[in-house]
């Protein structure tokens, strides 16, 4: 099965935007940025500040990859899909929601903080924001974040569940208070994918039938090398807009 | 494509571990909802909740563990190559408040991961192992997530394995949300007044039609058309022109190349909010038209079981099948507009078809699914 790859956008703690207005793609370890409604949204988005961590992150992801497929804005609704794999999830909301609870025996419960301790909450939200009435859901692995989301995405466009999909993973930072290792790296990585031959796509991903990637000749293994092969294989970007300066 | 068969359908609910105990509480109008003694709801909107009984805390600390060994017979026999999808919204939550309160516990078994790997090493599985979570929707979505991959041969074996605690966690929150009735859940009732939170889990196991009959295993229906679709309106509230309901709906029938006059039942989300079975009733008024047919919400026998939900409901839909009857839908007096004719306090007989199944969930997705008797090939 094949798709191509139309759109790519990220937040991890060397930049955030869409993959054509950055220079390089880096997937290390370090402080991911506070997301600001205008770091990802240029007009007023009065839901954006109301959002929690994992939301912002996921939405910015989202929000870049539409955007750098030229596919942020639609008249209409439009049948996309996404699948978002995530380790931790919600898991700092959820703690946060539940200090709400224990004073005064949940009589203070923060209805608002409660409506994002579903981790296919930012999902909605993108779902609102850009109008994508497709299947959408949050998955999680046994092991580390592998590429299943990729595959449950191109299998959504190949077996005609909807014509174009969002795929990658949601990762946002360890809450302090938690007593867990931290297996990944933080940060927030989404593919546009349609069927093959979109106009101005980066690449064409194919998945065997051993469950394979490869953008051409190249084997894929994991979202780093995804990101950075497709990067590769699209005509040099313009060095404009890189947000090292931003960070 | 390959045709999906479910092969074993095992659920534990507040009614009983089984479907013949839950239909049994049905025929007999006697729901599983009571008072909640796991934890104070003095500052809550109501006491009620529909728990598994006697369940009882592992060394691994979540009732999690217990309530999913419910669903977990010997007699299950999961080949160990068997893909595993889980579907759990908060995993094992009250983990996690005993945390917060200082208590024994952690927080790993708030991460389905860890639910995962557990699953794993109890049916000692070495397929892929995967959770989905979409809110309400999440084990319709597993489902129709299995199915879709059986049917493209992509594997010839699932295990799709649900569950959702009664947590305080959930409870305060849809106390909060104003969401909960302060009396037992009534679906598609004129006098509703918001959701019962419920407790349960689901095993069931799908084939392929070659490997199932390879294996001398028994069809118990078979799963024929799948469909998801956002609403893309509201995180919380469903759309009021039931939209994604509608989309979902349609995909489930052009997968099973049917027509809306094919479907004989539908085992509705109802979950007793004012503006959900509203939005499903004009959802199904769409799809449908003016012909009645008949509607069943568990609900108010079980609660709302969050992700566990659909798969609850398709393991007893494939009884409703099977025995060409719908059970009475308790809680349910007084018709809401629509409803009339469509919902039943009494049994109703099914004519033969497809049963649809649908639920919905916070985040605006919705997830339906084409069920099939056991016979049909």
């Amino acid at each position: 099965m094949k798709v191509s790859v139309s759109g790519i956008g990220w937040v991890t703690s060397k930049s955030f935007g869409a993959a054509s207005m950055l220079s390089r793609f880096e997937l290390t370890a370090g402080t991911l940025p506070k997301l600001r409604r205008r770091d990802v949204f240029e007009q007023p988005y009065q839901r954006f500040g109301r959002l929690d961590t994992f939301s912002k992150l996921g939405l910015a992801g989202l929000a870049f990859a539409l955007r750098d497929a030229a596919a942020e804005e639609s008249a209409g609704k439009r049948d996309i899909g996404i699948v978002a794999a995530t380790h931790l999830g919600c898991l700092g909301t959820d703690l946060n929601y539940y200090d709400t609870v224990i004073p005064q025996d949940g009589l203070l419960a923060s209805p608002n903080l409660f409506a994002y301790t579903l981790p296919n909450c930012f999902l909605g939200e993108a779902a609102i924001r850009f109008g994508l009435t497709g299947p959408g859901y949050v998955i999680n692995e046994a092991g580390a974040v592998s590429l299943t989301a990729l595959q449950m995405a191109m299998e959504m466009v190949c077996w005609d569940q909807c014509p174009g999909a969002l795929a990658g993973f949601c990762n946002p930072p360890l809450p302090e208070e938690a007593d867990l290792d931290a297996p990944e790296i933080p940060g927030a990585v989404f593919l546009f994918l349609q069927p093959p031959g979109a106009e101005s796509a980066y690449a064409e991903l194919a998945l065997s039938a051993g469950g394979s990637f490869c953008v051409g000749q190249q084997q894929i293994s994991n979202w780093d090398q995804l990101v950075t092969t497709c990067l590769e294989k699209r005509s040099a970007p313009t060095d404009v807009g890189s947000t090292q300066n931003r960070l | 494509m390959t045709s999906v068969w479910i092969t074993d359908a095992e659920i534990a609910t507040s009614c009983g571990q089984g479907v013949d105990a839950l239909w049994t509480h049905l025929i007999s109008g006697a729901p599983g909802i009571d008072e909640v003694t796991r934890f104070g709801t003095e500052c809550y909107i109501t006491s009620y909740a529909a728990c598994v009984p006697d369940l009882t805390p592992t060394p691994q600390g979540s009732l999690l563990y217990p309530l999913l060994e419910q669903v977990l017979p010997e007699s299950l026999k999961v080949p160990d190559d068997a893909a595993l999808i889980t579907a759990t919204t908060k995993a094992g939550i009250d983990s996690l408040q005993s945390w917060s309160r200082g208590r024994a516990g952690g927080m790993e078994d708030t991460l389905a991961s860890t639910v995962l790997q557990w699953l794993q090493a109890e049916l000692h599985l070495h397929g892929p192992a995967t959770n989905i979570n979409a809110a309400c929707a999440s084990s319709t979505i597993a489902l129709a997530r299995a199915a879709n991959m059986i049917a493209h041969d992509a594997v010839d074996c699932v295990l799709v394995c649900c569950a959702d605690l009664v947590s305080e966690f959930v409870f305060s929150g849809f106390s909060a949300l104003q969401a909960l009735s302060p009396e037992p859940c009534r679906p598609f009732d004129q006098d509703r007044h918001g959701l019962t939170l419920g407790e349960g889990a689901a095993s069931l196991l799908l084939m392929s039609q070659a490997r199932a009959e390879r294996e001398g295993r028994s069809c118990l229906g078979q799963i024929v058309g799948w469909g998801a679709a956002n609403d893309a309106n509201h995180i919380t509230a469903p759309a009021r022109d039931g939209c994604g309901l509608v989309q979902a709906v349609e995909r489930s029938l052009r997968v099973a190349d049917a027509e809306p006059g094919d479907v004989s039942g539908i085992s509705a989300h109802g979950t007793a909010t004012v503006y959900n079975d509203l939005m499903e009733l004009v959802a199904f008024r769409r799809v449908f038209g003016e012909r009645r047919v008949p509607i069943h919400s568990v609900k108010g026998a079980i609660g709302h079981t969050l992700a566990a939900a659909g798969a609850i409901e398709t393991a007893l839909s494939l009884r409703m099948l099977d025995r060409r009857e719908m059970p009475p839908t308790l809680g349910f007096e007084k018709p809401e507009e629509g409803a009339a004719g469509r919902v039943s306090k009494q049994a109703q007989s099914l004519e033969s078809g497809l049963l649809l199944s649908t639920n919905s969930g916070f985040g605006g997705i919705n997830g339906a699914l084409l069920l099939a008797a056991g016979g049909r090939q």
